[in-house]
């Protein structure tokens, strides 16, 4: 069934393996935004989590450490949220198939779900951030570009320890509590030190850059066991 | 053809003392088989008799336990990528998400690949399916659906299309109308390789039936041309 074929410029390489990540991002997005339900329900339980905190807290004085752990303990959640239905989804409909049979690298679905995950959770958290500024004491003292560095890097670093992790127990009964229990401690190393320099940016007093230095070398770890194993995650 | 490489003289599939054993369970055992260029398959057999896995081995989906796999002379393992655009994949899950129209749902799955815009609305057409192109495929038929996954798996002109149990659940119309184009594909000289456990509907106008009994091959018919 010969037809007219789109030149076909970039099969392979950077280029190519980028733009299979945003057209699978894309994808999710998209299919998320039709069902708003999950999304509403994600902001739903931010909020409600920032106006509990905000009645019992708000006061009296609240140290930055607790208002720090506050906003990455909520993030957390909204990442296991997030990707409790991210794999398990595909695996369960059945498109996971229609995924690996793409002519693409399996990183670039990794990578896709990367990136939505990201994005909802900059998304949903910046809304929670907004309450958060509004109910907690949350003085960045005019920080501002720096607590965003931290916010965005910190929300990479768990969408791909909750999208690799998500990955691994697509194929297991109950891999939604799975990911629940598995994402805890594998996202340690970058809810640490994400707390640390978000509690130095919110005191004024703590150096910021050593904390801000582990987290990159924490998503630089996770990153480096992502890309060297998830081939064979995929591999049934 | 939608590629010619200098595997020319190679056969469409190879496999070589293939088996598949999911933990305990043997699925397939010591398969070889060479499908050639431009023929149509048929494997038959029970349920549980393996041509799921032995399609799903073809299409890369799956990795076998052990032996050798070849697609157009190419290795699925180490040329993945390029193996996988020559192939076009229907199984009997969907691959379609319910919540994209039927036309999103194809413009995801042909952006991967070299399709010009116009390719969707001609395959839409083609099977039929061209009114609702505008429709979210969740709230599709299943027999809807099933025209609409032909459409995805042939958009980028495959030299090798794989069906699994294509025929099932389907009604009788919407059986001829698939069945009128694996026998137009069939003259076109695409590969085609399909799993039944109804040798009639799989009658059509094969070359060739497999029929596979507890993973190994039980008989290998050719039909005359």
């Amino acid at each position: 069934m010969p037809h007219e074929r789109r030149p076909d410029h970039s099969r392979y390489g950077w280029g190519a393996g980028l733009h299979h990540v945003w057209l699978l991002a894309l994808k999710d997005l998209r299919s998320e935004f039709r069902r708003p339900y999950e999304v509403i329900s994600l902001l739903t339980f931010s909020l409600g989590a920032v106006l509990i905190a905000g009645l019992t807290l708000g006061g009296g004085r609240v140290p930055p450490e607790m208002v720090a752990s506050f906003i990455w303990i909520l993030l957390l959640f909204l990442t296991t949220l997030t990707y409790t239905t991210s794999f398990a989804r595909e695996s369960d409909r059945g498109t996971l198939g229609g995924l690996k049979s793409l002519p693409c690298s399996p990183l670039a679905i990794l990578g896709g779900k990367v990136v939505y995950g990201t994005l909802l959770i900059l998304l949903v958290g910046s809304v929670m951030l907004f309450f958060t500024g509004l109910f907690l004491p949350l003085d960045l003292g005019g920080k501002y570009a720096e607590f965003l560095l931290i916010y965005a890097l910190g929300a990479i670093g768990l969408s791909l320890a909750a999208a690799f992790v998500s990955g691994l127990v697509m194929f297991s009964e109950g891999s939604t509590l799975l990911l629940s229990f598995l994402l805890i401690p594998v996202s340690v190393p970058i809810l640490l030190p994400a707390v640390r320099a978000t509690t130095g940016l919110l005191s004024g007093t703590t150096e910021v850059l050593p904390a801000l230095q582990l987290l990159l070398a924490a998503m630089g770890l996770i990153l480096a066991v992502t890309l060297l194993t998830f081939t064979c995650v995929l591999q049934e | 053809m939608a590629e010619n490489t200098l595997d020319q003289d190679q056969g469409a599939v190879e496999l070589a003392d293939v088996s598949k054993r999911y933990g305990n369970r043997h699925v397939l055992r010591h398969i070889s088989l060479h499908i050639s260029r431009g023929e149509f398959l048929v494997l038959l057999g029970h349920n549980g008799a393996g041509k799921t896995t032995l399609l799903r081995i073809m299409s890369t989906l799956v990795s076998p336990t052990r032996g050798m796999v070849r697609l157009f002379g190419r290795d699925p393992v180490e040329e993945g990528r390029t193996t996988r655009r020559r192939i076009g994949l229907v199984t009997h899950e969907s691959f379609l998400y319910p919540e994209l129209t039927v036309l999103e749902n194809l413009q995801f799955y042909g952006q991967f690949y070299p399709v010009a815009e116009s390719r969707y609305r001609e395959m839409l057409e083609m099977f039929e399916v061209g009114p609702y192109a505008g429709v979210r495929a969740g709230s599709l038929s299943f027999g809807l659906r099933r025209r609409v996954d032909m459409a995805r798996a042939l958009l980028h002109d495959p030299d090798l299309v794989l069906l699994d149990e294509p025929f099932a659940g389907l009604d009788e119309r919407t059986a001829g109308i698939l069945g009128e184009h694996l026998a137009s594909l069939k003259e076109t000289g695409i590969t085609l390789a399909m799993t039944s456990h109804s040798p009639k509907k799989a009658g059509l106008t094969c070359d060739r039936a497999i029929t596979l009994e507890k993973g190994s091959i039980v008989q290998d018919v050719r039909h005359a041309a």
